[in-house]
């Protein structure tokens, strides 16, 4: 039920081991708030401006979170 | 109620900081506030915490996050003449619980709503203002803070009137500090003493707007800079550095003049990238609760060195950072070892260049980390997770974040560790990992070895999984 060309698991990772040059090793499910400052503004750079409330902010808090919420949003799908 | 301790003049509230012209666009908080909106929101918390019993000497908890409601329940209270204790708003229940029953306030400000979430710079506050069983101001402190621990119990951080009114004249001494007619966006949380005195009372005092953006994330800071014309300086942490410096192709910004970031030092190479992508001036304030801005270094002129506020000395004792101050900071029991003889130790490793006086910050001496600004003491997690019936020892260390090792007691699960964790720990302190081990290893002394390499490679319990992330 992923969107095709959304974002995936190993993306959500890779985007948040570039905060603090990790391996996606050391990058943790659970999202702490710099963390998810720092991952939005990655997938934004490569998806385009997204319309995110706090109830989905709030959801962020674990990775699995993270593609479910880009998942509601199409993320990935749309053609500009 | 009324205690019985000479202060200062609430009247200062009025001079120093409500004071100016009323149509002054003195804050922005998703709307402008005008200096004659704030007076008359200050003036209605007067009236609010005095109808629940505070009075002049007497004592209150804000448990508030960034807000206008922090903002005029801080300067109300202030204007009243009472002692405010400000209690950071992750704290946990039972934080705040254990908080207050230290502290004893006779009034306590909380939100009953509260908009808000992750990420939001500021949340838009309905507050509740109780009664709590406490007692008046033991002393003629202004304002209470609690330090993260290090090393024991935190410590009860208390700074007075007339030191808060020194520290904002010592920023107007301060060359590069923005000036009347500028702006501060501040991405440095008001409850804190950089956001606080730095942003928030400084720039009430001296006529700069203080922004607050709506959204911290790199576009939400951007777009609140855009969205003004006056000459705009950035307040904030090096994760913003960061943050900010990773924006591919940031918008123009002619009004920005510079960033200032508190904490940790900035890496030379996110340093180099922000200033190349941003052409401004990126300067550095090092300061503590303690006291508030210590030294500065506001046009990189001096990196990575910082030189002391006019009116402050700075000097070094066996390799750590000492601070002039004429009286203790510290309720309570005194430690020597703290404060002594007009000087605050630091805990800070430095040293202090003679003849030019510049300071080199290089560390903590002590097990405090920062957390995007937040301190968090590694040896109060520690002790409180060793505490409970679950663990039989543990130790926590920090590299990219907080993690901990632990033995489990026969029979314990790693659930009713993180259980006890969710309830006892503010959400930035707790350990992202929690790693089960069958034996923390020692020195050959017998204290606990924190090397994380040797740490890593302790074999695990056999019944048990491996890592637990939170």
């Amino acid at each position: 039920m992923t969107v095709p060309g959304g974002p995936r698991r190993s993306d959500v990772i890779a985007m948040l081991a570039t905060y603090g040059n990790r391996q996606p090793e050391q990058v943790t499910e659970a999202i702490d708030s710099l963390e998810l400052a720092w991952l939005m503004h990655q997938i934004e750079q490569r998806y385009g401006r997204l319309d995110v409330d706090d109830d989905m902010f709030a959801r962020m808090s674990t990775v699995t979170g993270v593609l479910d919420v880009l998942n509601d949003l199409k993320v990935g799908s749309s053609h500009d | 109620m009324a205690g019985s301790l000479p202060q200062l003049d609430p009247g200062w509230v009025d001079d120093i900081l409500l004071a100016g012209a009323a149509d002054d666009a003195c804050l922005h908080i998703g709307e402008p506030v005008s200096r004659a909106e704030l007076r008359g929101l200050v003036a209605e918390r007067h009236g609010a915490l005095a109808d629940a019993g505070l009075r002049r000497g007497g004592s209150v908890a804000l448990c508030l996050a960034p807000s206008l409601a922090f903002i005029t329940n801080l300067l109300a209270s202030w204007r009243i003449g009472a002692q405010a204790s400000l209690l950071d708003h992750r704290l946990t229940a039972y934080e705040t619980d254990v908080a207050l029953k230290r502290l004893l306030p006779q009034v306590v400000v909380a939100a009953e709503h509260s908009t808000g979430g992750p990420l939001r710079g500021f949340a838009e506050i309905t507050e509740h203002v109780r009664a709590y069983p406490g007692q008046p101001a033991a002393t003629s402190h202004a304002v209470i803070q609690l330090s993260s621990g290090s090393t024991g119990p935190s410590k009860i951080i208390a700074r007075d009137a007339a030191s808060l009114v020194a520290e904002v004249k010592r920023y107007t001494q301060i060359d590069g500090v923005p000036r009347g007619g500028e702006r501060i966006v501040s991405l440095a949380s008001m409850v804190h003493v950089l956001g606080l005195v730095g942003g928030l009372l400084y720039s009430l005092h001296a006529g700069v707007n203080l922004t607050i953006p709506a959204r911290m994330t790199a576009d939400g800071i951007l777009s609140a800079v855009a969205a003004g014309s006056r000459p705009t300086t950035l307040l904030g942490v090096p994760f913003h550095i960061e943050l900010l410096a990773s924006v591919q192709e940031p918008p123009k910004l002619p009004q920005l003049t510079g960033m200032t970031t508190g904490g940790e030092l900035v890496r030379a190479d996110v340093h180099d990238a922000f200033v190349d992508r941003y052409d401004v001036r990126l300067g550095n304030m090092y300061g503590m609760t303690e006291v508030g801005v210590i030294a500065t270094d506001l046009f990189g002129e001096h990196r990575p060195a910082v030189l002391p506020a006019p009116g402050l000395a700075v000097r070094e004792e066996a390799g750590e950072l000492h601070v002039s101050l004429p009286a203790s900071p510290y309720l309570g029991d005194q430690d020597p070892s703290r404060w002594s003889d007009g000087w605050l130790h630091t805990r800070d490793a430095g040293t202090v260049e003679p003849g030019t006086g510049l300071v080199r910050v290089l560390g903590r001496r002590d097990s405090q980390v920062s957390v995007g600004g937040l301190k968090v003491d590694l040896t109060e997690v520690e002790h409180m997770l060793a505490a409970l019936p679950e663990v039989t020892g543990a130790v926590v260390v920090h590299d990219h974040a907080i993690e901990a090792y632990l033995m489990l007691a026969e029979g314990a699960e790693v659930s009713a560790v993180e259980r006890e964790i969710t309830i006892r720990l503010a959400a930035y302190k707790r350990p992202r990992r929690l790693h089960v081990v069958e034996q923390l290893p020692r020195t050959a002394t017998g204290k606990l070895v924190r090397d994380q390499v040797v740490l890593r490679n302790q074999p695990v319990p056999n019944s048990e999984g491996t890592d637990h992330e939170r």
